[in-house]
């Protein structure tokens, strides 16, 4: 029989390594392992091994969560085609910072009171909401799509304002491109991206360097007062993004920060009087 | 604090599982992205007041095993039951090291039947329960103390470079 008063099971052995063996049985167990160098040096190695296990893996705990298993990305990823290849590409872009500007910067909010600027700016939060993932989708969007943009041959010749027609059209939505020909940028054309977030329209531009800006006009669920600007940075991208009502706007490009803040300004200007007019 | 920031709470620990469990990181990764996507899609099932971690664990050996039975669908020779793998095909030569060495657990890891791994991570790394490993795995706790021991000295031999023993034979 093996029920000796000195035996160990392999299970004991087991819970023993693993600490989850009650008091009176570890003191067998130790016994045991005192007589035996060979349960010894087994039992050492599985110490060894659970210690190894944390040696090698617990980094992973500290490493920053990718974007794409975030709560506010995920579901989406599979939820429309062109999705997969964002999540991917969101995850080797650089961590983005949404950071709110203060009003003390000196922008113009339009008709907006300067009370009710300070108390929008006071409960921003940095955190990801869905004007954050806004700014995360254009950054992306801007990446993925800008370099292959360019104005179909046919319509080169075009006047902007054809071209608007033409892109609206094709793209079947209202929603019309803002021309920026007196800020320097040329239409190039657009694309409407579809995902858990609703559809999001997205307008390339390009002035005569060769510079490219990416604006993203999202309909809003839920109409919301009109916010300041807020930075989105992913990278070598700076995004200027916004919310007016039932859209939410977002300024995409790798211009230098000052220059794309103006011109936000110029777009959210010539939105405004669009409306309004 | 709802479901789902609960469930991302866990994140961190089920990436670390998954990275032990499946060496390349994007494939990890992709492992824990499926099983967050349908954890969330299923938050309707989880029964309050129960185990939040087994049961996004469960659901993470689902996916992972469902992924294991494509993949070996497609390469034949893989084969999931341990006692086929020949001890040969994973022997190191004996003697060329002697220690347990950190570069060579990721490598060992996967020398193991996915099972057994399994059972040896849940325990060694996450420090689930006995009893929490069989529930999550939704096998008997005598099946996990079987996977566990034979897993263990699978990967002590493995680590050491030594010959797996044959089976101890009763002498007289």
């Amino acid at each position: 029989m093996t029920d000796k008063p000195t035996s160990v099971s392999e299970d004991e052995v087991h819970a023993y390594v693993d600490g989850t063996l009650p008091n009176d049985a570890c003191e067998r167990v130790g016994h045991a392992i005192a007589r035996d160098p060979a349960l010894a040096a087994r039992v050492n190695d599985y110490f060894s091994l659970n210690a190894l296990f944390h040696e090698r893996y617990d980094r992973v705990l500290t490493e920053p969560v990718p974007q794409r298993l975030r709560s506010n990305t995920l579901r989406r990823s599979r939820a429309a085609a062109n999705w997969p290849r964002f999540a991917g590409l969101a995850a080797t872009l650089a961590v983005g910072i949404g950071i709110g500007i203060g009003t003390g910067t000196g922008m113009q909010m339009g008709h907006d009171a300067p009370a009710q600027l300070a108390s929008t700016a006071d409960t921003r939060t940095v955190g990801f909401d869905s004007t954050d993932a806004l700014a995360r989708r254009a950054a992306i969007a801007h990446v993925v799509y800008m370099p292959t943009v360019d104005r179909p041959p046919e319509l080169r010749t075009k006047s902007e304002q054809d071209f608007v027609q033409w892109l609206s059209n094709k793209l079947g939505t209202d929603i019309h491109p803002p021309l920026l020909a007196q800020s320097g940028y040329e239409l190039m054309g657009g694309r409407l991206l579809h995902d858990d977030h609703g559809t999001m329209a997205m307008f390339m531009y390009r002035d005569t360097k060769g510079e490219r800006v990416t604006l993203c006009i999202s309909r809003r669920k839920q109409s919301a007062d009109t916010t300041a600007f807020k930075l989105y940075r992913d990278g070598p991208v700076n995004v200027f993004y916004w919310v007016d009502g039932d859209f939410g706007y977002a300024v995409s490009s790798g211009i230098d920060r000052g220059a794309l803040l103006d011109l936000a300004h110029d777009i959210q200007v010539r939105l405004t009087s669009a409306t309004s007019g | 604090m709802d479901i789902r920031d609960e469930l991302m709470d866990h994140i961190p620990r089920l990436r670390r599982y998954a990275r032990a469990l499946i060496r390349n990181q994007e494939l990890a990764d992709d492992l824990v992205q499926d099983t967050l996507e349908r954890a969330l899609s299923r938050t309707g099932l989880f029964e309050a007041g129960t185990d939040l971690r087994a049961w996004v664990f469960t659901i993470m050996h689902n996916v992972f095993a469902n992924q294991t039975r494509k993949a070996s669908a497609r390469a034949l020779h893989v084969s999931v039951d341990a006692e086929n793998i020949a001890e040969s095909e994973f022997a190191v030569p004996a003697g060329q090291t002697r220690s347990l060495e950190m570069r060579d657990l990721d490598y060992a890891l996967q020398r193991l039947p996915q099972e057994q791994r399994e059972v040896l991570l849940l325990v060694g790394l996450e420090e689930m329960s006995y009893a929490d490993v069989a529930l999550t795995l939704g096998i008997p706790i005598g099946t996990v103390m079987s996977r566990l021991s034979r897993g263990r000295e699978r990967l002590r031999n493995l680590m050491a470079g030594v010959q797996p023993v044959a089976k101890l034979r009763v002498v007289r």
